[in-house]
């Protein structure tokens, strides 16, 4: 099967999502497109999937041209799309979930549908059980979950919008490999990411994007360079570590102890300095989820913890505690936890303001939210809803909210779903915070992001964690080694 | 484009109202009745005369405060259906206060007052009923509500009955009415009571500062948006939640006290006579912004105080109005889907 | 926001139909079909007319009389649905009968008057509605209607009123109120429960007879009471029977008709009845429960009768087990009220309407009549007639030694009941089972 887009055009409002893509993909590719936030790589991913329609230009399919009305009409022709959000039904279990995209038949045959997707998934060696409910899954459970729904209901053309985020190593070479497979086996993969790095090992041809056009497309092999300069411009380079912590304690964790209903986490000590770095690495769902939102206030802890932050002892204290201590959490899914849809951006930061007041002060928070949003180059306007950001921006302004001064913000995955621009810029706000004191733990599936901002790190297996790490003195392999559970002592 | 746009979302809305109109048409012709006639009927029913629009407004005072009430949960997400039985429970507690104290020395001044507070007490603790049971029950407020919205029905039922019963009578009329002296006062000769009326509009304009300008109205509506991340941001939604029962609740029940001091004058079976189910219509045809609670109530009140002209004139039941009232909302929400469809793919 | 428009539309359909069958029951579970008859159908009388307003003889004179050029509205204000076979439908049926005995007349009629109908209205309020579309006389066909039409009244002066049943305008009453242009009509209904209760003396077998009644007020009293005086006669003077033997069990469901969880549920109640050795059930209710009960328990092979209450037509229902059906006939009536009216005659005056003893079924000229029904048998048809024929006579029944309840006495021996002693009952009477006051 083959595809061709011919001048695809997409406008929204104002903006040229995609500005005359051309783009000819044959049969057994790995086809990457490349690209930052915002340079229209989702949105041509969504006209070929059936999720929008293009405004102008033409879908060939072998040489057809084809028009697509909705997604469930694309899987029809055998194009599926993985997401960033995979869209499934929470409440529900994985086999209900499957049942749902079935055509045909009122009595579903659920065994054997069981059976088939316990069968492709041991092929990728994901393991999914099928009883197990969507909402307990983790983000990259779910799109092991997608992957193996989409080929179970018959995609030749497999579309995966940024699918290593969230996703542990291991998880992502499982991945890969069964990319390479289906390739190999004459299907065609569209793996849409900004990391250069999954392309270039990937991909046998990469398209780059760049606000809206197609600038350039490259094939095996890469000059990593020339792709960087056509992404962006120009080249660019990760930050330096931040390295600015003190002497001084600003967190002090003592037997902290979590009961969950999947994992225990016990025993865990642990002091972190004013304006340190700790990263805590492991595959989803190893139970550094947890430990971040017990130290947020968000989770209670049991047994013997002792928590103190700035040494106050916030143990079983209330959230409210947490926050007057100057505890921030910025969590990973920034539209269910982060940020309120429906409400602007003003609103917002009226939010984090004093609110101890009856009537809102307008100007005011106007006034700080004009200046915040230069702050923090957000763009959007006072009166944008935060739904209607891209995620970068929404990034942008949820560190925008952070309260100042802080004792210790705790990030989820602070970097998913943003370009190596982006990322940067955050390490470098980030930076600013630990320069005055505040600590920062975060999570990531990104372990060069560990290891490069990481004073310290922490891994996660099953529940166990390693003893902290010096960052500077450890490298990947180490680090995968103790993520894949080798070298836990207890 | 944006004053394009504009124009182009009242010409949507204008779309709703006439195919909400063009539907209720094709129901009444499949009755062999003249819709023209009907409508004409309503409108003159409700506008012909100085009694006839104050008798608009008796309807439209409760459906303003069930309508104020329903957006204050609204906001915070809940669809607070139990307003029917706060209503009643509201009515319920203004006629145990003039039963108490009706054959007291104490002035009837206070006597009403008492009665209205007492009103707004009865509607709040009934809706934190609703509330607890969703908050700390896990029971979705629609469940909760009908359930006490039955129990509320029941609990009327058997106090006219029962303990309140006229003396050698049982009438679903309702109980003894009350001495003229503890009636609101009306304006001479029409059923409006000014002091009902300065009730409802108040309770609307109030709702509608706390719902936009507050830092209170803020949080409820980052409540109801994203409850998850309202946590995250510090705010007790819990305590949001509870708090936006007990307005809702509050303000039906001085709806329900209003029933009983202006209107009826005693406790009937049926006394929030539907105005809680039409609040939350009005709610929804008006999208949750307060400033248009007025207009559309007073339009409701208008078709459901008209409509009575069926029955007499053209022998059509007055149900009509009820099915005009849900098609204006249905088409709405329809032709606000098909705009937002549109403007996407736009 | 898709999912949030879906569930909006859902919400609205709900509330949609909450609100058209608020529009019928909103509190007040479901009233069956037929809304209440009127709270308190009032009536009582002495033997013959005792009453100096003996129901209206009308007929050939009126339809003489050809009024005028103009026409004229009379407005009728209905507890239940003009066609709901009881109460309502009866009233429906005598604004008919006016029409065709005053021409040039016309009637408008707003009905199903009840709080759990027309929410947020009352029925003073709908009476105005009728006097803005030109209606000269207002009347409200239920003893409900008490305080409405009393507040019409206030409101509007001019506008005469005929309030069916109700005592507020009997100068000799309890509760006189002086009103002018505001008028009672009430039908001597206790003749029909005495000819029910003879009816159903003259049939029973085992000697139980079971009275399904409405809720306790003066007038179901009354007429509970008179049903007995009515059995008890014929038991004595046809079946020749010792009075001992003679049961009569009252049971009370607590309104005019079946409110789901709130009344007894008339259906058990008359089920209770046939399975405990009644064999003869009497209605007082507005619905059908006890003719139907009884049809059923016949067809498992009982031998059961019951006697109507109300409508006219009644026993269409199961014919066969119906006794007959005691009536109300309001026409006369209400052609008295619009004929005053019309000629500025009407003032405010009490009647209790009484049966046109010649032929209490004329149309023309009885306040009530009964129906007797194919479950009687031709015997005590017969027999049923001779005490129609009695009560004709000048027989009263309200003549003493009687006895309350509680053994004090009601009337003395020999001593007759006056008009106000007959409407206004405190007590069953001694020999019937059942509550005489509400618990």
């Amino acid at each position: 099967m083959k595809v061709e887009l011919r001048s695809i055009h997409k406008y929204f409002g104002p903006v040229h999502a995609n500005n005359n893509i051309s783009l000819t993909i044959l049969p057994g590719t790995i086809q990457g497109i490349v690209g930052e936030n915002g340079a229209g790589k989702s949105t041509l991913m969504k006209i070929l999937s059936g999720f929008i329609q293009a405004d102008e230009g033409e879908i060939l399919l072998d040489d057809q041209v084809i028009t697509i009305h909705s997604p469930s009409d694309a899987l029809k022709r055998g194009i599926g799309m993985l997401h960033q959000d995979p869209l499934d039904f929470p409440p529900m279990k994985v086999i209900d979930n499957l049942l749902i995209g079935q055509e045909g038949g009122l009595f579903p045959n659920k065994r054997k549908v069981a059976a088939d997707i316990k069968k492709l998934a041991n092929q990728f060696g994901f393991s999914i059980d099928t009883e197990a409910y969507v909402e307990g899954l983790t983000v990259g459970e779910r799109q092991q979950l997608e992957i193996i729904r989409l080929l179970w209901m018959g995609a030749r053309i497999l579309i995966l919008d940024e699918p290593t985020t969230g996703i542990s190593a291991s998880q992502k070479e499982k991945l890969f490999e069964t990319l390479t497979r289906l390739a190999s086996e004459g299907m065609i993969v569209i793996f849409v990411s900004h990391k250069l790095e999954e392309i270039e090992t990937l991909c046998h041809r990469a398209a780059v994007f760049r606000g809206g056009l197609l600038v350039g497309e490259a094939i095996q092999p890469y000059h990593t360079d020339d792709l960087v300069r056509l992404m962006f411009g120009k080249p660019m380079e990760l930050g330096s570590r931040l390295g600015c912590h003190s002497e001084e304690n600003v967190v002090e964790i003592h037997n902290l102890e979590i009961e969950d209903p999947r994992l225990h986490i016990r025993d865990v000590d642990l002091d972190v300095k004013a304006g340190e770095v700790i990263g805590l690495a492991g595959m989803e769902g190893s139970g550094q989820r947890l430990f971040l939102r017990a130290l947020g206030g968000l989770l209670a802890t049991t047994g013997r913890t002792k928590l103190l932050v700035k040494g106050h002892d916030l143990t079983h204290e209330p959230y409210s505690s947490y926050l007057k201590t100057g505890v921030a959490y910025v969590p990973a899914d920034r539209m269910e936890e982060g940020l309120i849809p429906g409400l602007t951006l003003k609103e917002h930061f009226i939010l984090t303001g004093d609110t101890k007041k009856l009537f809102i002060d307008q100007e005011e928070s106007l006034h700080r939210t004009k200046v915040k949003i230069s702050e923090f180059n957000i763009k959007g306007r006072p009166d944008s809803y935060v739904e209607e950001l891209s995620g970068g921006n929404q990034q942008r302004a949820l560190l925008a909210l952070l309260n100042e001064p802080l004792s210790l913000v705790l990030l989820e995955h602070p970097s998913r779903g943003l370009d190596l621009e982006s990322t940067i810029w955050l390490w470098e706000k980030l930076k600013e915070r630990c320069k005055t004191g505040t600590a920062v733990i975060f999570i990531s599936s990104d372990l060069e992001q560990i290891l490069h901002y990481s004073d310290r790190i922490l891994v996660f297996f099953g529940g166990k964690v390693s003893k902290p790490m010096l960052a500077a003195e450890t490298n990947v392999d180490q680090l995968g080694q103790l993520i894949g559970g080798k070298g836990f002592v207890n | 484009m944006k004053s394009g746009s504009r124009w182009y979302r009242f010409g949507i809305q204008v779309a709703a109202v006439v195919l909400a109109l063009v539907f209720t048409s094709i129901i009444l012709l499949i009755a062999k009745a003249q819709p023209l006639e009907a409508y004409k009927n309503i409108l003159v029913g409700s506008f012909s005369s100085i009694e006839a629009i104050t008798n608009v407004i008796v309807v439209w005072i409760p459906l303003l405060l069930a309508s104020a009430g329903a957006l204050v949960t609204f906001t915070a997400g809940l669809w607070n259906i139990g307003i029917e039985g706060q209503i009643t429970l509201g009515a319920i507690s203004t006629t145990l206060v003039l039963r108490l104290l009706q054959h007291s020395d104490v002035s009837p001044a206070i006597i009403i007052f008492l009665a209205v507070l007492s009103g707004f007490i009865g509607g709040a603790l009934w809706a934190a009923l609703a509330g607890a049971l969703k908050t700390y029950g896990g029971v979705n407020e629609i469940f909760g509500g009908l359930g006490l919205n039955f129990v509320a029905t029941a609990m009327t039922i058997w106090l006219i009955f029962g303990p309140w019963k006229r003396p050698g009578i049982g009438s679903m009329s309702g109980t003894e009415p009350f001495a003229n002296t503890l009636w609101l006062p009306t304006i001479p000769g029409l059923r409006l009571s000014w002091w009902s009326l300065l009730i409802g509009i108040l309770a609307l304009v109030l709702v509608y500062v706390l719902l936009s300008n507050t830092h209170f109205g803020l949080k409820l509506k980052a409540v109801g948006k994203n409850r998850k991340a309202a946590s995250v941001f510090g705010i007790p939604t819990s305590n949001f939640m509870m708090s936006a029962f007990l307005i809702c609740g509050g303000l039906a029940g001085l709806a329900g006290a209003l029933q009983v001091l202006a209107v009826y004058h005693r406790l009937i079976p049926s006394i929030s006579s539907g105005y809680g189910y039409l609040g939350l219509m009005v709610g929804m045809l008006i999208n949750y912004q307060a400033i248009w609670a007025a207009p559309v109530a007073f339009f409701f009140a208008a078709l459901n105080f008209g409509s009575i002209q069926l029955p007499i004139v053209m022998k059509l039941d007055s149900s009509l109005s009820g099915v005009l009232q849900g098609a204006l909302v249905l088409f709405v929400l329809m032709m606000d889907g098909v705009r937002k469809r549109f403007e996407k793919k736009a | 926001m898709k999912k949030n428009v879906i569930w909006r539309t859902i919400v609205v359909f709900m509330l949609a139909s909450m609100l058209v069958s608020a529009c019928a029951p909103a509190a007040t579970p479901a009233p069956t079909a037929e809304p209440a008859k009127p709270a308190e159908p009032t009536k009582a009388a002495e033997p013959a007319a005792a009453e100096p307003t003996k129901a209206p003889e009308p007929t050939k004179a009126e339809a003489a009389a050809p009024t005028a050029a103009g026409e004229f509205t009379f407005g009728i204000v209905m507890v239940g649905p003009y066609n709901d076979h009881g109460w309502s439908e009866a009233s429906y049926l005598a604004g008919q009968y006016v029409e065709k005995m005053v021409p040039g007349t016309k009637m408008i009629y707003i009905d199903k008057v009840n709080s759990a109908d027309r929410p947020g209205t009352t029925g003073d309020q709908l009476a105005e509605e009728l006097v803005s579309k030109g209606a000269k006389l207002i009347v409200f066909n239920s003893d409900d209607f008490k305080d409405a039409s009393v507040e019409f009244k206030k409101n509007n002066p001019t506008i005469p009123v005929l309030h069916i049943s109700g005592d507020l305008a009997w100068k000799d009453g309890k509760n006189y109120k002086e009103m002018e242009g505001y008028s009672n009509l009430m039908s001597q209904m206790e003749y029909g429960e005495m000819i029910g209760g003879c009816a159903a003396a003259l049939t029973t077998q085992t000697g139980k007879i079971g009275y399904v009644g409405p809720l306790i007020n003066d007038e179901t009293r009354r007429f509970a009471n008179a049903t007995y005086l009515g059995a008890k006669h014929c038991w004595e003077t046809y079946a020749k029977k010792d009075p001992k033997d003679l049961k009569m069990k009252v049971t009370w469901i607590g309104f005019w008709f079946n409110i789901p969880g709130v009344t007894a549920d008339p259906s058990t109640v008359s089920d209770d009845f046939l399975n405990s050795g009644h064999d003869v059930l009497i209605s007082a209710l507005d619905t059908m429960e006890a003719l139907v009960q009884t049809k059923k328990a016949v067809d498992g092979g009982k031998k059961a009768w019951a006697v109507a209450y109300d409508y006219k037509d009644a026993c269409n229902e199961a014919p066969d087990v119906c006794l007959g059906v005691r009536y109300f006939n309001w026409g006369p009536g209400y052609v008295k009220a619009v004929k005053a009216v019309m000629d500025g005659s009407f003032k405010s005056y009490w009647e209790w309407a009484a049966p046109d003893w010649k032929d209490i079924n004329n149309p023309d000229t009885s306040a009530m009549g009964f129906n007797k029904g194919k479950g009687l048998s031709e015997e005590n048809a017969k027999n049923l007639d001779a005490f129609i024929g009695e009560l004709a006579g000048g027989l009263n029944l309200w003549t003493g030694p009687i006895k309350w309840q509680d053994g004090t006495d009601f009337l003395k021996d020999g001593e007759k009941a006056t008009d106000q002693q007959i409407w206004y009952q405190p007590q069953l009477l001694e020999g019937i089972e059942g509550l005489s006051v509400a618990p």
